[in-house]
Formats: C-alpha cells, structure tokens, sequence
C-alpha cells in the first residue's frame, strides 16, 4: 500500500494504467484512501489535461457502455481518457518527507549568479514567483542549486520542468549529483519507471498533465521555448501541478512581453559566467538556397564556410529550418566530409550524435530547431542556413546564437545567419545580443 | 480547421465540391498525408505485394486447404512508419476519430463496388476493449454499406508465431445470415493472409462464388 502511495501522491493517474494489483487499487479505494473520479466531466473538461475545446474531446459511439461516450484527443498520447475511463488521486496523507539531504555541489557561484540565487530564495520565502532573465551561458543551473537546497531543508516538494526532453537529460544528472541523497525522479515520454516518492522531480512540461496540487516550488525552465509558450494547454498544465498558489520560478534567456508583465520579481543576467560577451551574429546572403539545395548542389558560401570549420577541425551545428531540406543536404555536406551527421526532432540516436559530436568523433551536425537550446559543446561553431524562415524566431535565433563561447576555453566563435533576404526577427535577435552585451558590460 | 495527425492549421478548410457535392472532407494535411506510401506498380494477385507474379506467401497457401478461397485483392497502402503510427494512434491508443483520415481513399476505392463489403469483425470481449469496431467505423466514415455475416472466435491472433496462425482453429463463425454470391472481404491490415483466409473460407463454404479481399495497409 505504501508503494501505492508513494506513486500516487500528488499525481492523477487512469486507473486501468496502474502499475500495481487490481486488489490493491480496490483496497486503498474502499478505505477511501484513493479517490475516483471520471475521466471527461459532465461539462465536457478532460480531468487529466483540463482540455475543454469542442475540437479535442470528441463523441462516438462506445462498445464498452452501448451509448455516446467522449474522449480527450489533448493528451491521448499517455492513454486515452474518456468519459467512461476512471482516473485515481491519492486522498490520504501523504508519505512522511525525507528528512535528509545534502548538497555536494563544490563550484562557486559569480557575483551576479549570487545576488539572483539569494533573489531568488528571498521570493519564494515569501512565496512569491520570480522570474531569471539570463543570458545563454548565465549559468542558470548552477544558480539554481542553493535554492533547491533551500526549498528541500524546508520540506518542500520540487519540480523542474522544461519543454523538451534534451534539457531534462542534460539536467538530470547534474541535479542527481549535486543533491546525491536526494530521490530524483526523470519523467518524459517514455522514460522507464521510477519507485519511491521523489522530493525533486524532473519532467517534461507535458508530463505536468498527470500531476495535480503536487508540489511547493515549479521550477519552469526554458519558460519560453516551443511549445510551452504556445500552447494554452501547457499551461494549464503548470497551475494544475503545484499546491494552491505555490510559487513558480521562471527561467529563461528570451522572456516573452507576457511573462515579463505578470512576473514583478526579477533577476537579470546579461552577462556570461566566464565575463566574456555574448557572440554577436554575422549575417550572409545565401540567395535562392532552396533552388540550390533541389538541385543537389551546396551554395558555395556555405560550402567555404562548412570546409573551414573541418579544416580548422572546430565542431559545428548547422540549423535548417525543415526536415526535408536537412535530407536533401545531408548527402551534399557527406561529400565533404562522410563523417557528418543530421538529427531532428523524430530521430531515435539524437542522444549518441550529440555525444559523438561532443567527443568529436563526429567533425558536425546538421540540424532542425530541436537543438536550439538547452545543448553546449565546447568550441562549437554555428551557422542557420535560411535564418529569414518563419520557424526561426528572434528568440530561436538568440537561443542558437546562445550555443556559441559557453566554455571559458572558448568564449568566442562563429554564429552566422546564412539568408534568403533578412527578417525583423534576425534583426531583432542581432539587436537583443547587442543589447545585453552591453548591459553586461556595465 | 485542423489537421487530425499533425495539429497543423490546414489551408482550404472546406472546398465548393465538399459542400455542393457532399464530398468526404480531407481531415489530414497534405504534409501528413505525403508521408503514407500507396502500393503502386502490379502486386500479386491477391494480396497485393509488390512483384508481377502471386507472391511466394499466396503461392503456398494455394498450395492448402484454403486453395481458391479468395479470388483476387486490392491493398492502398504500405506499412511504413507514417502507416505504423497511424494505426498505433488509431487502434491502439482508440483515437476513434482517426477512421476518417482514408475516407476519401476507400470511398474513391469501394463506391462503385459490386459486391457486398463484409468487414472482419471482433470478437465481443476485445470489443469492448477496444471501445469501438474499428473496421466497421473505417467504412463508416467513406460512407459505404456493409453487411456483418461472421463472428470472430475468443482468440488473441497477434502474439502467435507465423506457424501456429498457419495451423490454426477457425478464427470465424458464420453468423447465419443469407450469404450473397459476391463478397469482398475487408480488413486494416494484411500480414499473413490467415484472417483473410479463415473469413474467406467459411464464406466460400456457406455459398460465396466469388470472394475479393480489399485492406487499407498490406504489411
């Protein structure tokens, strides 16, 4: 029954999607220690994700109760909900919270990093959201850790989300290692089963469907990335996970007008940890490179450009804005050099062509959207071929252009915004870089 | 209106023939849908397999007891991962709603059609489970109309090794309805042919002359 608990505490869960006995649901929900409640309400709302639009939760005719059920198409990649499914709450008290943990994170934080970290405490003692705005390479992690620490040694129950699972892998084990007696939980799409009841738990944004009054802190990083920032659903999803108005900490390089409005509590960081500025983008006409790619042949700027970078055996990442150009590419740059790689965002070895990438055993990646934030490689240069398509916004932009100079080693390198014509979105992201460039270097 | 596969705005929501002629709506968009690979070319007689001759797999079962059951058979699709997700999300995770994505394709198919469309059926406990008949409602949705002449056995076919299916009891019973003499099968998927078979079969021995298969995906 414990085990049931420690799952079930703060999650909504389909009851014919438990991983434990059918005797031991029925049990703990006769002792009325788990509460039942149906799948879509009579209004229309989906339980699970709190869908209510009339193109989501859809009728037919179900075989299962012979008259007119409905389902939920919002979140029917984690098993469909229907008004004929049950979902189950933990309603009794939950486990006991772990008394102990310990914080082996041994780095130092900058002066700007400490005044946001203890910013940061000061707000959600007051149990008040706060928003980081910090540039690519702030170091936004590390300046997380005493606040994690804090909120863990005052009992609370934590969540780091983000939008895409890159960041969660990348995260999960610098968190595990600064908080090692700490039961972390890594949740995303299919990721494998955990046990116990975990004090910080790391998960994709979606995710945050299955969770309900959870936890005392969400830490939402990367608040502006695709598809948090569009989709209303998601954020539905956040409110829904936390414990009443618990505070909800923000993190992110390019904050959108909205969240500036409704966060008043703020920490600003335009400055990388290592002190050096941020990479300012060149821009490159690259006229009718579609045309080109079509016909199987690499416009020459980019092929001068791409030589370069092997010559000089410095890695690179190469941003195309669609899956279909990267495919008609990719046979063009393996002429140059067999050993380049493409990934994007359906591709099962994403992982291992990172890592290959990163330990150089791959010279570099082609690449869509999906490796825009959240990813550092040392030394790494970049360019955006097509930076004037509408997927690369000003803040996808500033976030590739983020990629670039992380390390101390290396602070500097190439971003270069190959176009067809330029965009007020490459324009803005150049104009934003400068900017914090030059607040940085006040 | 938005793309059922991708929730993508589609262009052109609704088209003049749509609405004059009451035309099958394009629920999927077009990128989604370019992603679906027809089975073009000649394919075996039968089951559809691309090749100019009956495929090897037909070539013994003609060599069985269920030689001459089924006439000949028509497939639209092949079994690639845009197909393999497809019928994940339709079958698997019940996203009912999806039976419309092919309308436009099995009607452009089957309107014309002489016979009678039988759809292989369920049996009444996977049924339930699955919550809805989800042949039936493929046909459903390209408007077409179909007659229920068999019963599927208490039997879970997918977790068998290719020869147990070859040896097989009867999957099916005739549910005692008058047989017509032209029948065409219809199922989602085709992969052994031993459904096929087995429903074709019983048809064939209760007075069926000439039985056609026709299936959305020849795996």
């Amino acid at each position: 029954m414990n085990e049931l608990r420690d799952f079930l505490v703060g999650r909504i869960w389909l009851r014919s999607h438990l991983p434990f006995p059918k005797e031991v649901v029925d049990a703990a929900i006769e002792q009325g220690r788990v509460e039942v409640v149906k799948g879509i309400t009579d209004r229309g709302e989906c339980c699970r994700c709190l869908e209510t639009s009339q193109d989501k939760i859809v009728s037919f005719y179900c075989s299962k109760c012979s008259k007119v059920c409905r389902y939920c198409r919002n979140c029917i990649q984690m098993g469909r909900v229907s008004s004929c499914s049950e979902l189950v709450l933990w309603s009794d008290s939950p486990p006991p919270p772990q008394s102990i943990h310990s914080f082996a994170w041994k780095g130092e934080l900058t002066v700007s990093q400490q005044t946001a970290s203890s910013a940061i405490i000061r707000s959600l003692s007051l149990r008040q959201s706060h928003l980081v705005y910090a540039v690519c390479g702030a170091g936004k992690t590390e300046l997380l850790f005493p606040v994690i620490f804090d909120e863990l040694q005052r009992g609370h129950r934590i969540c780091i989300a983000a939008p895409r699972v890159d960041v969660i892998l990348e995260l999960a084990p610098r968190i595990q290692s600064a908080f090692p007696e700490t039961l972390l939980h890594v949740l995303y799409g299919d990721s494998p089963q955990e046990t116990g009841f975990a004090t910080i738990v790391l998960a994709t944004t979606h995710q945050l469907f299955r969770f309900q009054s959870a936890f005392d802190v969400l830490i939402v990083d990367e608040a502006d990335a695709f598809p948090y920032s569009m989709d209303l659903s998601l954020e539905r999803a956040v409110g829904k996970s936390i414990k009443g108005d618990s505070p909800i900490v923000y993190v992110t390089a390019t904050p959108s007008r909205k969240l500036l409005r409704k966060t008043p509590n703020r920490s600003e960081i335009f400055q990388r940890f290592h002190g050096h500025p941020l990479p300012v983008p060149q821009f490159a006409s690259l006229w009718n490179y579609e045309k080109a790619l079509l016909k199987n042949r690499l416009p020459e700027k980019l092929k001068a450009w791409t030589k370069s970078k092997l010559e000089k055996k410095e890695p690179f990442l190469i941003f195309l804005p669609t899956i279909e150009l990267i495919s008609l590419a990719i046979p063009l740059f393996k002429e140059l050099h067999p050993g380049i790689e493409a990934v994007h965002a359906s591709d099962d070895n994403r992982k291992e062509k990172i890592m290959a990438l990163r330990n150089k055993e791959v010279p570099g990646v082609l690449t869509s959207t999906i490796l825009e934030r959240g990813i550092t490689i040392q030394n790494v240069q970049v360019a955006v071929v097509g930076a004037d398509h509408p997927v690369f916004t000003a803040s996808a932009l500033i976030q590739i252009a983020g990629r670039v100079g992380r390390a101390s080693e290396f602070p500097d390198g190439d971003v270069i915004y190959f176009h067809n014509g330029k965009t007020l979105q490459m324009d803005q992201a150049r104009r934003e870089i400068k900017g914090y460039n030059r607040q940085g270097g006040e | 209106m938005k793309c059922y596969l991708c929730d993508g705005e589609m262009q052109s929501a609704h088209s003049w023939r749509e609405l004059f002629f009451n035309d099958i709506q394009e629920v999927a968009c077009v990128k989604c849908k370019e992603g679906f690979l027809g089975m073009g070319g000649p394919g075996c007689r039968i089951c559809g397999l691309p090749g100019d001759k009956l495929c090897i797999d037909c070539v013994r079962w003609e060599e069985t007891s269920y030689r001459g059951v089924i006439g000949s058979g028509t497939s639209l699709f092949t079994y690639n991962e845009a197909m393999k997700t497809y019928l994940h999300q339709y079958k698997f995770l019940q996203d009912v709603l999806l039976s419309e994505v092919f309308a436009k394709e099995i009607s452009a198919s089957l309107k014309k059609e002489q016979a009678v469309l039988i759809p292989i059926p369920m049996n009444p406990e996977k049924l339930k489970e699955r919550t809805f008949p989800h042949v039936e409602r493929l046909l459903d949705a390209a408007g077409l109309e179909y007659v229920q002449l068999l019963e599927k056995n208490a039997d879970i076919q997918s977790k068998k090794t290719k020869e147990e299916r070859l040896n097989s009891k009867p999957l099916f019973t005739h549910n005692g309805q008058r047989i017509p003499a032209r029948v065409m099968l219809v199922d989602d998927l085709y992969t052994t042919g031993t459904t096929m078979r087995h429903a074709a079969k019983i048809l064939k021995e209760g007075g069926a002359r000439d039985i056609r298969i026709f299936t959305l995906i020849r795996g």
